[in-house]
């Protein structure tokens, strides 16, 4: 029998490649800017388009979806043929990937600054792109277990099973979260509300984390360590525990993103305590890599991608041993909503995802192109500045963050609150958003220094687009078993099992869709809670629109500090209309649950005109936009329609009417300002948002507290 | 909260897919030998021999 | 004067070798030995030199010895040892004692390259195992077998195949049954969280929900998981022995049970929690206890030692017949290096026996024509004709296999402390059940209750999990001190013994003798004679004696004569030198002196002699004066150390020029004196006592090499640290007693809840992960305290 030969695809891993780079610096560049618009929101050049709200999803998808998930790709599709000792199942799907990939992000990078958002963290793309999205997993999938199918490698090396079970989760947990009830093509409603969708997303949000972040990084980190050491992984036997430990615990540990929140007590402590187990399976990867490297400590002195690579290490160690401790609820009561958590993300995001992708790709880029790094010097600069910029980016946020809500959580003797008005707390940690901004700066000049290395590496090498290898084709497995001769076992094949176990999740996952959809949910209802009126339905939109829900929470913790702030705690049932839920997960300006009827029309309309005429020294942009557009209600029917499909107790036939309600409401908010000398159109969107927020949480009256 | 049935649903269906999957690594013998892959992988092919310094 | 050829220290490119000569050179590479260098050539020649690349030296070393494997195209031999074949394909796995770097894997799955008859071959690293699938129509398996050989890397093949496939299977199933009740008990945590936190009313209904969904997952981690306890538990019940199984099986069943009953009327929460954990820590338990090497066997035998074929005589031809058709009469043919199978007489050819394999005597002995040849010994001259004279079944080394010894495979081991107790436990467990159950009689629900609770709390966990923890913890410690015992039952029986029986020869001195003295003294001059001269012999005593001179400057030399068993003589750079045995030099005196001395002559002069003393592992005083012993030494061979011996033993407890047999009598009197007997050996005369004994323990130098059948085995380098060893495994017993001290403890204190009848599930559930973790940090805490006591870490 003769090797079979064949090529390894590495045009596809360019591209990758080079996606990863170009997105990384567009996504990295517009977290600068956001970074600077939180001490001078004039960043946003007076333009709806680039103001916080809007392109902090971009930065966040961008350098999530683009950069990160560019690179997985990448190191997969290295990876991959070559532990399998077989090209990419198909160039075609190669290619439909690569360029869906990249055109979903353009779509990204368009529709968000427009506006159009679904406002669930990390899955704010609109029903469109999210069909699109999947579609192009789907391709990714049949690539990889075509690959598998075909291999020349009997044994799937442990990196393939952290690829395996990146794509089936990240499978189910994108099609969960994304379950949206259109109303018009750019528009949707998240089918579930309050409580449940706030559950759904947290799931979502923390597995997304856990399987786009970091199973597919342990996955590339198994092969490319070992390459680069050139030495094997510490222990083989370890990787294989800790890589079904952490598969069968991760799942679990959402919810205690909503620690404190209206969710189910029990349903946090859970998520706590499997969150606090985690540190095992987490620890367990990083030893793995570090004691890899074990007597091998004068490689790295010497080799600055064996340096990228411990760092990285280092920095998962650090935030998966932070983020069970994040989920204890003494440490959550203070870390939740401040910059505490922007820290623990971004040391995960720079540190982990960042080194390990800058070490791949110095490592992989001169290998494909058959030369050398084009400057080991450029490339030890970008380790340095890179690990300063990790450096002042984290500690100043962690500073800020804990300073920041001691101050939030102070009172007086007399048993006042110390800082009554936020507004106080965020002029003091200005400093540390600046330093961190210069961090973020000098990360990103790294990057840009990177590039410039590569692209001159490829420029002096070329590309060995086809790569030859031989390998001997995977003959059946033959075995005697020694007591019952010449029996014959084919092996069976992982295609199969990848059918059955999606088919079981797509069969169950309907099963148990159809009581939660049907079934009236079993929240404690509170008789007084009614459904948004139209004009405050489309108050909420814009409020989504403009992504406000990134500074402004709208719930407040059963703490005295808040309650003594901002009001009564929330209750389950105030949120049961709200599709979706928009609890925020980070308070750069004030809660909102309890903002209704607490300052009249006028401050609204000024506050939103220009923030500094009512609070001097605020950092949100001016809205002025919102008073020159005009509102617009052609979908004001279906809105209504569409909420009433998903529950909401709006009288049939009543979006026929609902334009008018809205004008009427409409015109008594604008009758009211002009009381106080602003006139006003009645139809412009500011009168939308006022309604909306005046409504916020007036349903229960309860103590007129923290009005001052 | 209907929500948590459908979740935890998931979860466990998802769970029993991976449980599947351990089951036929082992079945199928991925995990009689855990040593050997771990050296096999620095091995590379023809073309891109002691690259290594 | 005579000119001088100096060459500078070189390594062999292949092996790392020291190159002796520069004879062997080939791209400007210098090679050890021709054989080296043909398998450099070799890979060369299919450009497969990447192996030489990823290691330095990767190759072992491979002095020239001709190959005799044409026994392998017989079918019915072929057949014993192939995995599978078919009409196109044959798989074979082959035990390779050379693989031992990343080159080697390399170069082994590259095979399809040397030959495109071999389709596919995989190495496992760690059981150093080759598994090759071949098309036998272009390759037979000989062939497969050469080739490898030619490629240094000689596969094993015995009759008795030292490859190992039975494990794996019954670990498998382990495995999967863990990795089941894992998932559970993950999934019936996760959903029994609710019940410790509290459930507000208004989610009454995820109360039952929880509660199915745990009951469902208790299903297969009782019907799947836990049957194996059932089933012995139920096996022991029908032989009338309490074992510990009965009681876990009985918890087991009544949690289950009661669960059930509790969740399918809504009437309280069940233990689903407790029962799942129960299981996935009994089964993590059952997995520590087995502990398997891949790289040694400990149930050796004569077969593993002998070839699987030999070369025969038959109407004038050379053919290969299986071991096992060899019969009285038969004249074998015996090459270099090849094995002698059957009690045979030496008809032609000059014998030089290495015993080593039976005895542990490194020295070759010499046999002359018409003399007796016991089977085991190895060739080490040329081509000699022997007949057989016994068949291998009865020949002296092998008669001892027939012994009832071996044919009872006596498992009738001696109850292990845990089997004890936990006899007295099952029962007093029962009564105290029934007593409660009848206690609370007049209320039934209560009795009920309370009865359960009570088997349930008293589930000995903890007892069942405390031995296979601490033992496991120790044959760790015991193996990083190069001592492997076959299993954790041995630790136990090694506290127990009271007799120490020793092999001498391989045991107690060491297999090759490091100390060779000179007696008389040479000038310089003489040294490069008699160094040039040794340097032309593969010859044991050749080797050491330039290894002592150790010189690099080699003479010319002429006329080189070696004859087998006498000596050397040769004529080196004009000067006559005769190097060799008594015989040689004074002709034929006395002819017994066991040749452990090597005279020197140049030009007739009598310069005096190299004598081979015996050289004691260090430590053997240290052992002999443990108090509370007694020590015995049993060696196969004349007395001529016994001066030497008795002042370490005391001239009471030697016996010397013992038979295989006598030593296992010997044993045999030991026991029924009432000893536990432990026996220390290492060649295959000692297996019978080493079966026999209590505990036998193989002494070797090289755990790879062939040591007999026995309980555990030790690395020679370790041979001092045997008292440690022994008390060592004394404290181990005291550790578990301990722990089921504190396990009992536990149990009172949940008894005391459970018989009031009122023993909430979060109790049950707290308690038992509790008890069974203080348990095993205790022991795993404990054993590595007094390993460092004993100074074994």
């Amino acid at each position: 029998m003769q090797p079979e030969n064949f090529y390894y695809d590495n045009k596809i891993v360019r591209n990758f490649g080079i996606a990863t780079v170009v997105w990384g610096i567009i996504g990295m560049t517009v977290g600068l800017i956001i970074a600077i618009q939180l001490y001078h929101p004039g960043m946003n050049m007076g333009n709806q388009y680039t103001t916080y709200g809007r392109i902090r999803p971009l930065h966040t998808n961008a350098v999530i979806f683009a950069f990160v998930g560019n690179a997985i790709f990448m190191g997969v599709y290295y990876s991959l043929q070559r532990l399998l000792k077989a090209r990419m199942f198909s160039d075609l799907l190669s290619k439909i990937h690569f360029w869906g990939w990249q055109l979903i992000i353009v779509s990204a990078v368009i529709t968000l600054p427009l506006g159009i958002t679904t406002s669930h963290e990390y899955a704010e793309l609109e029903w469109p792109i999210d069909i699109a999205i999947t579609l192009i997993w789907v391709v990714f999938g049949i690539n990889m277990f075509g690959t598998i199918f075909k291999r020349r490698e009997r044994h799937l090396y442990v990196a393939i099973w952290f690829y395996i079970a990146t794509f089936i989760t990240i499978a189910v947990l994108h099609v969960v979260n994304s379950f949206e009830l259109p109303v018009s093509f750019l528009k949707s409603y998240m089918v579930y509300a309050g409580v449940q969708d706030a559950l759904v997303q947290w799931w979502y949000g923390h597995n997304a984390v856990a399987f786009f972040l970091t199973t597919p990084y342990l996955g590339l980190m198994y092969y490319f360590l070992p390459k680069m050491a050139n030495r094997p992984i510490y222990s083989y036997k370890l990787s294989i525990l800790h890589f079904w430990a952490l598969i069968f615990i991760y799942i679990w540990a959402g919810p205690h993103h909503l620690l404190y929140t209206t969710l189910p007590g029990w349903a946090q402590s859970l998520g706590v305590a499997f969150s606090v187990m985690l540190i095992a399976p987490s620890w367990g990867g990083m030893i793995n890599g570090l004691l890899t490297l074990r007597g091998a400590w004068d490689k790295v002195r010497d080799n600055v991608i064996l340096k990228f690579m411990v760092v990285a290490l280092t920095a998962y160690g650090m935030a998966t041993f932070e983020g069970p401790m994040l989920s204890l609820k003494q440490v959550n009561g203070i870390a939740h909503f401040s910059d505490w958590i922007i820290a623990h993300v971004h040391v995960g995001a720079l540190g982990w995802n960042g080194f390990l992708t800058f070490g791949i790709l110095y490592w992989l880029i001169p290998r494909i192109y058959r030369t050398d790094l084009y400057s080991k010097k450029m490339a030890s600069f970008h380790f340095w500045i890179g690990t300063l910029g990790i450096l002042f980016y984290a500690i100043p946020m962690y500073w800020a963050g804990f300073t920041q809500s001691l101050m939030l959580k102070e009172f007086t003797p007399e048993g006042m609150l110390k800082y009554p008005n936020f507004l106080e707390t965020t002029l003091q940690i200005l400093p540390m958003h600046i330093m961190r901004s210069i961090g973020g700066g000098m990360y990103l000049l790294g990057v840009i220094v990177m590039a410039y290395n590569l692209t001159r590496t490829a420029l002096q090498g070329k590309l060995v687009a086809d790569e030859a290898a031989q390998a001997m084709p995977l003959a059946p497995v033959q075995t005697i078993a020694r007591e019952n001769k010449w029996h014959r076992r084919l092996e069976r094949k992982p295609i199969q099992m990848l059918v059955i176990s999606l088919l079981v999740i797509l069969v169950g996952t309907f099963v148990e869709l159809m009581p939660t959809l049907t079934i009236s949910s079993n929240i404690p209802t509170i008789a007084a809670v009614k459904p948004y009126t139209p004009l405050e339905l489309q108050g909420r939109d814009l409020y989504i629109r403009e992504g406000c829900v990134g500074c402004h929470s709208q719930t407040i913790r059963p703490f005295r500090s808040e309650t003594e702030r901002y009001g009564e705690y929330s209750k389950a049932g105030e949120f049961v209309y709200d599709h979706p839920f928009l609890w925020g997960s980070k308070r750069t300006g004030p809660d909102l649950a309890r903002e209704g009827q607490k300052y009249g029309n006028a401050w609204h309309y000024n506050h939103l005109m220009d923030p500094r005429l009512m609070s001097p020294g605020s950092i949100m942009p001016n809205y002025d936009w919102l008073i020159t557009q005009t509102l617009d209600t052609s979908l004001t029917g279906a809105k209504i329609a569409a909420m009433r499909k998903l529950g909401v107790p709006y009288p049939a036939g009543y979006e026929n009417k609902a334009n008018k309600d809205l004008d009427k409401q409409a015109r008594e908010i604008a009758d009211n300002l002009s009381k106080d000398h602003i006139k006003v159109k009645s139809d412009k969107e500011i009168i939308a948002i006022i309604a909306y927020l005046q409504r916020l949480g007036t349903d229960i009256k309860v103590s007129k507290t923290a009005n001052k | 909260m209907n929500i948590i049935y459908f979740l935890i649903g998931c979860s466990v269906l998802l769970a029993l897919g991976f449980l599947g999957a351990f089951f036929w690594a082992q079945r199928s013998g991925q995990n009689d030998d855990l040593y050997t892959p771990s050296i096999r992988i620095l091995l590379d092919d023809e073309q891109e021999k002691d690259e290594e310094k | 004067m005579a000119e001088t050829a100096t060459i500078l220290k070189t390594t062999c490119y292949h092996c790392g070798d020291e190159c002796l000569t520069d004879d062997f050179i080939t791209d400007e590479r210098k090679f050890c030995c021709k054989g080296c260098m043909s398998v450099y050539q070799i890979l060369a020649g299919s450009s497969l030199c990447n192996y030489y690349s990823y290691n330095d030296h990767p190759g072992a070393t491979h002095k020239d010895h001709d190959k005799r494997f044409d026994y392998l195209s017989d079918p019915t031999i072929a057949g014993q040892l192939l995995d599978y074949t078919d009409e196109r394909i044959s798989l074979i796995t082959f035990y390779v004692p050379q693989i031992h770097c990343s080159s080697c894997l390399w170069l082994l799955e590259q095979l399809n390259k040397l030959n495109p008859g071999i389709h596919y071959s995989r190495v496992d690293f760690l059981k150093k195992q080759l598994a090759v699938r071949f098309d036998h129509h272009q390759i037979g398996l000989q062939k497969v077998v050469e080739l490898l050989y030619d490629i240094g890397y000689e596969p094993l093949i015995s009759l008795q195949d030292v490859v190992k496939e039975r494990s794996r299977s019954g670990n498998s199933k382990l495995i999967q049954k863990i990795a089941v009740a894992g998932f559970c008990f993950g999934n019936v945590m996760l959903l029994s969280f609710p019940e410790y936190f509290g459930l507000s009313v208004s989610e009454a209904s995820f109360r039952r929900f929880f509660g199915y969904i745990n009951l469902l997952f208790t299903i297969p981690s009782v019907f799947y998981c836990a049957w194996g306890y059932f089933d012995s538990a139920w096996k022991n019940l029908k032989n009338k022995v309490l074992h510990i199984d009965f009681p876990l099986a009985l918890g087991i069943a009544v949690l289950f049970v009661r669960t059930a009953a509790e969740v399918l009327t809504h009437r309280g929460a069940g233990f689903a929690d407790t029962l799942c954990g129960l299981v996935f820590f009994l089964l993590l338990g059952k997995f520590i206890q087995q502990k398997t090497y891949h790289h040694i066997s400990f149930e050796r035998d004569y077969r593993s030692f002998f070839p699987v074929a030999v070369q025969i005589i038959m109407d004038g031809a050379e053919k290969p017949i299986p071991l096992a058709d060899l019969t009285t009469g038969h004249r074998m043919v015996i090459r270099h290096n090849e094995i002698i199978p059957a009690d045979a007489v030496l008809l032609k050819g000059e014998a030089l026996i290495d015993f080593s394999f039976v005895t542990g005597e490194a020295m070759p002995v010499d046999k002359s024509p018409g003399e007796i040849v016991y089977a085991g010994g190895r060739q080490m001259a040329g081509v000699i004709h022997l007949e057989v004279v016994k068949p291998v079944s009865q020949s002296y080394l092998t008669q001892l296999w027939n012994n009832d010894t071996f044919k009872s495979e006596n498992e009738s081991r001696i109850k292990t402390f845990s089997e004890k107790v936990t006899r007295y436990f099952t029962i007093i467990l029962l009564i105290i059940a029934f007593g409660t159950f009848f206690f609370h009689l007049p209320d039934l629900n209560e009795a009920v209750a309370a009865f359960t609770s009570v088997l349930i709390v008293a589930c000995p966990c903890a007892l069942a999990l405390s031995t296979p923890f601490t033992m496991s913890a120790v044959l760790g410690i015991f193996d990083r001190n190069h001592f492997y015992l076959k299993n954790t039952a041995v630790v136990e029986q090694l506290a127990n013994i009271d007799a120490v029986v020793m092999d001498k020869t391989g045991t107690i001195t060491t297999g090759t003798n490091k100390n060779i003295r000179l007696n008389g003294d040479l000038s310089a001059e003489q040294k490069k004679l008699i160094f040039s001269a040794c340097v032309n012999s593969n010859h044991p005593l050749s080797r050491m004696i330039c290894d002592y001179l150790n010189l690099t400057d080699r003479l010319p030399v002429a006329e080189y004569k070696e004859t087998p068993g006498e000596g050397i003589s040769a004529c080196v750079a004009g000067h006559d030198v005769r190097i060799g045995s008594d015989k040689m030099i004074f002709g034929d005196l006395d002819g017994h002196n066991p040749g452990t001395r090597v005279h020197l002559m140049i030009d007739g002069h009598y310069l005096g002699n190299f004598s081979f003393g015996h050289h004691y592992r260090e430590g053997l005083k240290e052992i002999i004066s443990m108090p509370g012993y007694l020590f015995h030494l049993l060696s196969g061979d004349h007395n001529h150390e016994y001066t030497e011996l008795a002042n370490i033993f005391g001239s009471g407890c030697m016996h010397f020029n013992q038979s295989p047999q006598q030593k296992l009598d010997f044993i045999k009197k030991l026991q029924e004196e009432g000893n536990k007997v432990l026996m220390l050996g290492d060649g295959l005369n000692d297996s019978g006592a080493l079966r026999q004994s209590d505990i036998g323990i193989a002494v070797t130098d090289n755990v790879n090499n062939f040591s007999p059948g026995s309980d555990a085995i030790l690395d020679g380098r370790s041979f001092s640290k045997l008292p440690g060893f022994i008390r060592f495994s004394k404290d181990t017993v005291n550790i578990v007693r301990l722990s089921f001290l504190i396990s009992l403890v536990y149990n009172i204190v949940g008894l005391s809840f459970a018989m009031t009848g009122r023993l909430s599930p979060l109790v049950a559930a707290v308690l038992m992960p509790v008890s069974t973790v203080t348990i095993i940090t205790f022991t795993t805490v404990a054993t590595h305290f007094t390993s460092r006591k004993r100074q074994l870490l």
